[in-house]
């Protein structure tokens, strides 16, 4: 693959040779570039293919409905509920994960924290933790009447702010948005402690001499020099929310009370595999990928920047 | 170069095949029987012990156990390769709805030859065998035909559990009629017991079976359960959720907040704590909780739904395990062979020894301890057995009456819900898969 920029003379018997590249290049690339074919382009693709049918995902008749599953979709209530609670989550997850997540990391790495290190271990534990985990640890915290949350708010004599803060359907979605943001707050804290600890300490220095405080600092050298990394963790951000909501509230919900903690992933799921309607689930799919298309893009637009050089 | 290309590609290629290896195995000229069994509460052992009853007597067969407690995520991914096994133990009811789907899509064997078939080794036929009502209600025989498409494997008296220690010293009565019932949900109140409480919704199905037929009587439920037009808007339906409605104002506060799959043993302990009274569960629970603490003398106990009227007929779900063979199965003579198999006497005996009880005439005279207590229930001539669910009909996309029947629960003890958002559901999705059922 390596070409000098100047030709030399009699660079015409090298052309069989960088053919010879070509090929050991394609062999190398092969394996991989077959598995992703068909374990993802593949499927994914069958997923677009499946939502223009009805099939119950076992029997041999399948029915093209067209767009049918999509248009029964708009009438579905329960379809419209799990979609505003994953935006709900989406919206309130990624805006407290990050602006946490960056304040953590800016106060690690810039205020000489004494024990921070133990702080960051602390922190990231939950993102190495198995999902199963996390919710067991919840289903503890949020215990009604035995529970961590609870029973503290009982020690602070804070008795009326007590709450079955599974069983509420008003609460239960804010109950699994607060273990999405414990499970994913220390990743992207240490992702950005990495990124802040990129940034010329002489900047902090000159800016300290003209008398700036800690948080014109942040917003003023901090801020734009990790904006490249912000964007990118936040597209990946958006993206695994979904699937973290999704098994989160598997494991600690099942989407209950009455389907009130139902997300887009979870409302697929039951669909597809326990009411027998593959197709129709696979039109939740589509919607999911749509979605998360969008989302991705509109984030990925909305932060374009300069990149800043320094 | 060209050579290493080749290599790649053989190695791809064996990548590739190497995970849909994996063949029949039946090239020693036996036939090879695939069984996939669910692992219950029952254990595995049993099934072990049966099969290498069976391959003794009968050598020519060599039976494959797969066993486990997500069995339907096991098997599911061969079945759509098109490898399925040849018997299946796996009753309706389970969240996979593996059983409901294959109904659904016509994908079940007839059975009905297996019960004029003999036992291998008896004289009487697996339909003669088996007790009266158990068969050829919409559970075995889903589309409402005289067609047997799944047998009854096990069956389990479900009804509401409690602890009979806590009425004998209080000396309460169990209700007889719904009246008595809410008198004592009054009277329990004031020594902060709950009259009820339930695991997870989901398990509300036994308390609905039987309330829909002791309301409207067998034909009102057997409507309920094939969507008849309006079914839901008659007085009985009407009935059934007035006295759910009052009956879940007595719900333990605890309930909703445990109902999901992480917690709902939280709301088992609180009848083994004497804080609710009545739960509906199934005999499972006694093994379930075994460990779990309990009060001082606690000893479990079950009853029917209090009666309508005093005097009034009670019907009593009982929960069954099935056992199906797939339409594509590869041996289904043998598979068929071995199914009328499991009801011989050599068969049920290893079953029984497991707690498993098979709806075999005259077993339940041979129980003892908690079961013979339980199995009591349909000695009383005031009760008959119910069996069956929701009639299978093809999917409907969106529409699940039973959560719309059990879930809603939920909603209506905290408030967010009304009876009457409840009823309108229920009418429409039942009005919608009568449309495809038809």
């Amino acid at each position: 693959m390596t070409t000098s920029s100047t030709p030399l003379p009699g660079s015409a018997d090298r052309a069989p040779r960088r053919r010879g590249n070509g090929v050991f290049v394609l062999a190398c690339l092969l394996p991989a570039l077959v598995l992703f074919a068909v374990f993802m382009v593949v499927p994914t693709l069958n997923v677009f293919r499946m939502s223009f049918y009805t099939w119950s995902g076992f029997s041999p008749d399948m029915r093209f409905v067209g767009l049918d599953n999509f248009a029964r979709l708009l009438d579905d209530a329960q379809f419209v509920r799990a979609f505003q609670n994953t935006v709900a989550l989406l919206v309130v997850v990624t805006v407290v994960t990050m602006g946490l997540g960056l304040f953590l990391a800016a106060i690690m790495t810039r205020q000489r924290l004494r024990g921070r290190v133990l702080y960051r271990f602390i922190l990231y534990v939950p993102s190495v933790l198995s999902v199963v985990v996390i919710a067991a640890i919840f289903s503890a915290i949020f215990d009604q009447e035995n529970g961590l949350l609870n029973g503290t708010l009982r020690l602070l004599s804070l008795d009326t702010l007590q709450r079955v803060w599974l069983g509420d359907q008003d609460l239960v979605l804010w109950s699994v948005a607060i273990a999405m943001v414990w499970q994913s707050l220390g990743y992207y804290m240490v992702l950005y402690m990495s990124g802040m600890a990129g940034i010329p300490e002489e900047l902090y220095e000159a800016s300290a001499l003209d008398g700036a405080s800690a948080g014109r600092q942040f917003f003023a050298i901090t801020l734009p020099l990790i904006w490249q990394n912000l964007r990118t963790t936040l597209t990946f951000f958006v993206m695994s929310a979904v699937n973290l909501s999704f098994v989160l509230v598997r494991a600690m919900t099942g989407g209950g009370p009455d389907g009130s903690s139902e997300v887009l992933l979870s409302y697929m799921y039951r669909q597809a595999y326990t009411n027998s309607s593959y197709g129709y689930g696979m039109a939740i799919g589509v919607v999911i990928f749509a979605f998360s298309f969008l989302v991705s893009l509109l984030v990925s637009r909305a932060t374009r920047r300069e990149p800043l050089q320094y | 170069m060209r050579r290493s290309l080749v290599l790649v590609s053989v190695v791809v290629l064996g990548l590739l095949t190497g995970c849909s290896a994996g063949g029949d195995g039946s090239a020693s000229g036996k036939t090879t029987l695939n069984v996939a069994a669910l692992e219950g509460g029952y254990g595995r052992d049993m099934y072990a012990e049966v099969i290498q009853a069976y391959e003794a007597a009968h050598p020519d067969v060599e039976v494959r156990l797969q066993i486990s407690k997500s069995i339907e995520d096991e098997i599911t991914p061969n079945m759509k390769a098109g490898r399925y096994p040849d018997v299946v133990v796996l009753g309706q009811g389970r969240k996979a709805a593996l059983t409901e789907t294959l109904i659904k899509d016509k994908a079940l064997e007839d059975l009905t030859p297996v019960l004029k078939a003999k036992v291998p080794g008896e004289n009487g036929t697996v339909g003669d065998k088996l007790v009266a009502g158990i068969v050829g209600n919409l559970n075995t025989n889903p589309y409402g035909t005289e067609q047997t498409y799944t047998l009854p494997m096990y069956y389990a008296p479900t009804g509401l559990f409690y602890n009979k220690a806590l009425f004998a010293e209080k000396g309460w009565k169990v209700p007889a009629t719904w009246e008595e019932m809410f008198a004592l949900g009054e009277t329990a109140k004031k020594e902060k017991i709950s009259l009820f409480t339930y695991p997870t919704a989901g398990y509300l199905d036994s308390f609905f079976f039987a309330l829909l037929a002791d309301v409207g009587g067998e034909q009102f439920y057997t409507d309920v359960m094939t969507y008849k037009q309006g079914v839901w808007q008659t007085p009985q339906a009407r009935q059934v959720l007035d006295i759910t409605t009052r009956l879940l104002r007595y719900a333990a506060p605890t309930t909703v907040g445990y109902a999901n799959e992480q917690d709902f043993t939280k709301n088992q302990q609180s009848v083994l704590d004497n804080k609710a009274m009545f739960m509906p569960n199934g005999t499972w629970v006694v093994g379930e909780m075994a460990d779990a603490p309990r009060a001082d003398g606690f000893q479990w106990a079950l009853t029917p739904l209090p009666a309508v009227t005093e005097g009034g007929k009670r019907y009593i779900t009982t929960s069954v395990e099935s056992v199906w063979i797939p339409a594509a199965a590869r041996n289904k003579d043998a598979a068929k062979e071995f199914v009328a198999y499991l009801y011989s006497d050599a068969a049920a005996g290893i079953f029984a020894k497991a707690n498993a009880i098979q709806p075999i005439k005259g077993i339940v005279s041979g129980l003892s301890g908690e079961n013979a207590e339980f199995y009591k229930v349909y000695e009383d001539t005031s009760v008959s057995a119910l069996v069956g669910g929701f009639a299978g009909t093809p999917p409907v996309e969106g529409v699940d009456i039973k959560g719309t029947l059990f879930d809603t629960a939920n909603s209506i003890i905290s408030g967010d819900k009304t009876q009457e958002q409840w009823q309108a559901a229920l009418n429409d999705a039942s009005e919608k898969l009568r449309q495809a059922g038809s």
